[in-house]
């Protein structure tokens, strides 16, 4: 979503405007001249053999940026750090991506980079977590571990010399997500931690924050759990094969997630949902700040999405700025 | 549109049977509306709405012409829906051209009756200038920008109020001698009749996922419908017209109780969107 | 008919003979596109929407050593003045998608995204003169949006020469007034020419004058663009904060 459409009134337009100025203000006074936008002159003494990174590009002698973002310097090093563009994986980052296609030994997972990424089978570790060479069996039994559609976790570890992207998922941590729901927002909001996979205790929740902007919140599960849940949804469709479709209902009903960890996955959602529709960013300490600041000022989980909370949350980002500066200082 | 995998349709259900959807809304909840109008000022009146990410922009055009010779007393108006690729890739070229027409008959189904035109949703005997002679034919033309679900109720919504924003030139006519003459017709253009709007319906679409019923489904939750019934509903509480879709059968019980449903939330969406029509309109004004 | 009273020297909207109309540029009008924008030149009002960079849909159009760029061009049925149905890929709007993805690419730096596609799918709303140059400035826009590596902003103008006079930006009357219309697009810093379309005769050195004037036009575009293009980038970085 790229902004809600919310119709603010007259005095939520006014506190929301002057939310935006103060955060205007309190950005880190990195000058005009470091913001640029596609064809502006990046001012550098070319002599001083600069290394022309991202986003930059020599034309009639200057240097010139080719995206809109900010320029940075790294010793010799010059680039453009832009904001809006698709996901630009560096080896490492964990992400989170939907298979889109079952091929020989590997799988093909969109991750909302410029191609498929792909997961080779050998990149990962079977159910059984034995470590051995894969079989002609197991490569007949990939589907029994991730489908198409699936909503699933890995690292990212390398380029191939085709320019492919490849994937590895070598730990218990990495694999399928279920019960839950994917969110996606632009990856210029992830910043890339020491952790992203949360575990947020208070509300039952996981939370997975992919460095590609796709995000999971998701009921929290104890590794190994997962097995169980495959078996139910096995054992429910045999039961609507054997047009037991009633009892098939009654049967899921049962496995659904309980309401109040729903409500937990959605209020959080909802953050998440609001928090990159103003462009902030979608730091685990403003999301779960989100969240307290809802439940503290009794907003329903829908009317998170309202006018009143959207103008409430730029305010409570200047507040976290304005403490987050005093601290500094 | 990607598809879901398992763990998450299995998700979806179940908010949907727990009464507590992703977006944290309830069954019965539209998302929020916004609305614009005058858009398109080269037409006779226009209509932007935003239902969630679905954006979808209704024009009225308004041509002088001659009514159908097999029902004399009635004006002309015809609905078109194009599915824009800005929305979608997948409706580049013809791709979009199925679900064009689907919504365009929909569309025609619900607000236009059928072919007497006597049961529209659309007061047909407004557009009359000249009985026989002359009439307004409406030209309807909806564009969808953005989808996320639920496109049938936003288009019908734009319709709703662009066709509220619509003003119909005045028309002085003078009748000839002979009453087999075609009348002289002068077109004003400072004087404009505000459209009667109070009667055109909306239209509710309630999908049936599982064993519950919700308005307003996203794309993720239409992917999950067994069945839709969508019903359009005028302010008095009529029904004007109704399109089910969906492959699963269904019980007639079902469908009624379907239908009560959607007159049900019909009312509520009519007073928000009057409202947003007033708050748009005093918008363009200023 | 007089397009320029020729005491006044006023043309019939009101403007001067260099003057363009108003431009109005928005960032971001579609939620689902990588990138998007509004572009209106008076009354002409456009919606650009880019999908990508992302995985070729089509292998067998795929390129292994640059991006694959398409275009989508389609005009909305309340678009003109005369309320057409018009079939979709028609002659004339496959040449304009033609047109807008040639100048385009001369400006998307395609060799640093080999194995991808980017879709532009550009959508009139309203027509009223110069369509073909609001849909490249849209596009832009959109581009940029999204991100995509470009050597510089291509931008595109207008200008005709009616009752002896070069007029820049021409609006659907004076286009149809049956005089030479010459739509020109350039890449704005090095003010190397993209594109140059021109339909009727006209001589030598007034040519000259009149795609002058164009030029200038797309200049004066650059410059609004590059401004919204700033105005955006700042208001991202500011929200994010670090």
């Amino acid at each position: 979503m790229r902004d809600l459409q919310v119709s603010l009134s007259q005095t939520q337009r006014v506190r929301f405007q002057s939310a935006l100025q103060q955060l205007k203000d309190l950005s880190p006074g990195s000058g005009p001249a470091a913001t640029v936008v596609v064809a502006d002159s990046i001012p550098v003494n070319l002599e001083d053999s600069v290394l022309k990174g991202h986003g930059t590009a020599e034309s009639d002698g200057q240097l010139v940026a080719t995206v809109c973002g900010v320029v940075e310097r790294v010793n010799k090093l010059v680039y453009v750090r832009p904001f809006r563009a698709r996901y630009k994986p560096e080896i490492g980052d964990i992400i989170v991506g939907r298979v889109i296609e079952v091929a020989p030994k590997r799988w093909r997972l969109e991750i909302n980079f410029s191609q498929d990424a792909v997961l080779m089978l050998s990149s990962m570790n079977l159910p059984d977590g034995i470590q051995r060479r894969r079989t002609a069996v197991d490569e007949l039994n990939m589907r029994s571990i991730f489908e198409e559609d699936d909503v699933i976790c890995a690292e990212v570890r390398g380029f191939q010399h085709d320019g492919s992207l490849q994937l590895q998922a070598r730990s218990q941590k990495y694999g399928k997500l279920e019960r839950g729901q994917l969110l996606t927002v632009p990856p210029y909001l992830v910043k890339r931690r020491k952790q992203h996979f949360h575990h947020l205790e208070d509300y039952g929740v996981d939370l997975i924050v992919g460095c590609n902007g796709y995000i999971w919140v998701g009921e929290h599960l104890e590794t190994g759990e997962n097995v169980m849940l495959e078996d139910q949804d096995n054992h429910m469709e045999k039961d609507g094969q054997s047009n037991l479709k009633l009892k098939g209902d009654q049967d899921e009903e049962g496995t659904f997630t309980s309401v109040e960890t729903r409500r937990n996955i959605c209020r959080i959602a909802n953050a998440i949902r609001l928090l990159s529709a103003l462009g902030f960013t979608l730091s685990l300490e403003a999301i779960i700040d989100t969240v307290e600041l809802s439940f503290a000022s009794n907003i329903s989980v829908k009317d998170m999405l309202a006018a009143e909370f959207y103008v409430q949350t730029a305010e409570r980002e200047v507040q976290r700025r304005v403490s987050k500066l005093r601290k500094k200082a | 549109m990607v598809g879901l995998s398992s763990g998450e349709k299995h998700f979806i259900r179940g908010g949907i049977a727990q009464d507590l959807r992703s977006d944290g809304r309830q069954r019965l909840n539209y998302r929020p509306v916004s609305v614009e109008v005058g858009v398109i000022p080269q037409a006779n009146g226009s209509a932007r709405v935003r239902l969630g990410a679905t954006d979808v922009i209704a024009s009225i055009k308004a041509e002088l012409g001659r009514p159908d010779p097999l029902r004399p007393d009635k004006g002309k108006v015809s609905i078109f829906v194009d599915c824009s690729p800005t929305a979608e890739p997948k409706f580049e070229g013809r791709g979009g051209e199925e679900l064009s027409t689907e919504l365009s008959v929909a569309l025609q189904r619900c607000l236009l009756g059928g072919k007497s035109g006597a049961g529209a949703g659309i007061d047909l005997s407004s557009l009359m200038i000249v009985e026989a002679k002359i009439c307004w034919d409406l030209y309807i033309d909806a564009l969808v920008v953005s989808s996320d679900g639920n496109l049938l109720d936003a288009l019908a919504a734009a319709i709703k109020v662009a066709l509220s924003n619509t003003g119909l030139p005045k028309v002085t006519v003078d009748l000839g001698t002979a009453p087999d003459d075609q009348p002289e017709v002068d077109v004003s253009d400072e004087e404009f009749l505000q459209f009667d709007t109070s009667g055109v319906p909306l239209i509710v679409t309630v999908t049936k996922v599982g064993r519950h019923y919700i308005v307003d489904a996203t794309s993720e939750e239409e992917s999950q419908m067994s069945t839709a019934v969508s019903v359009s509903v005028n302010k008095r509480g009529h029904i004007c017209g109704m399109t089910k879709r969906g492959g699963a059968g269904l019980d007639s019980s079902v469908i009624l109780d379907m239908i009560s449903v959607a007159k049900h939330v019909s009312e509520h969406l009519l007073s928000v969107l009057d409202s947003e029509i007033a708050v748009a309109e005093a918008a363009a004004m200023s | 008919m007089e397009f320029v009273n020729p005491l006044t020297g006023f043309r019939l909207d009101g403007r001067r003979p260099n003057e363009m109309r108003h431009i109005r540029g928005e960032v971001g009008v579609v939620a689902n596109a990588d990138g998007s924008a509004m572009f209106e030149m008076g009354n002409t009002k456009v919606i650009a929407a880019v999908y990508g960079p992302r995985e070729v849909q089509n292998k067998s159009q795929q390129l292994n050593n640059q991006a694959l760029v398409r275009c989508e061009y389609s005009m909305a049925n309340f678009s003109t003045g005369d309320r057409t149905r018009r079939p979709k890929g028609d002659r004339r709007s496959t040449e304009i998608s033609l047109v807008i993805r040639q100048s385009l690419e001369a400006s998307i730096l395609t060799h640093l995204m080999p194995r991808s596609q980017i879709d532009i799918f550009v959508q009139v709303l309203q027509a009223d003169g110069g369509t073909r140059s609001a849909c490249i400035n849209a596009a832009t826009i959109a581009l940029a949006d999204a991100g995509i590596p470009m050597r510089d902003l291509v931008t595109s103008c207008s200008a005709g020469y009616l009752c002896t006079t070069p007029l820049l930006d021409l609006n659907y009357v004076e286009d149809s007034a049956g005089g030479p219309d010459v739509t020109v697009g350039i890449l704005a810093k090095t003010e190397k020419v993209t594109l140059l379309q021109m339909d009727a005769k006209l001589p030598m050195d007034t040519f000259e004058n009149v795609m002058q004037l164009a030029v200038e036009g797309c200049k004066a575009v650059a410059q609004y663009i590059s401004e919204v293009l700033l105005e955006n980038t700042k208001q991202l970085e500011s929200r994010r904060g670090m």
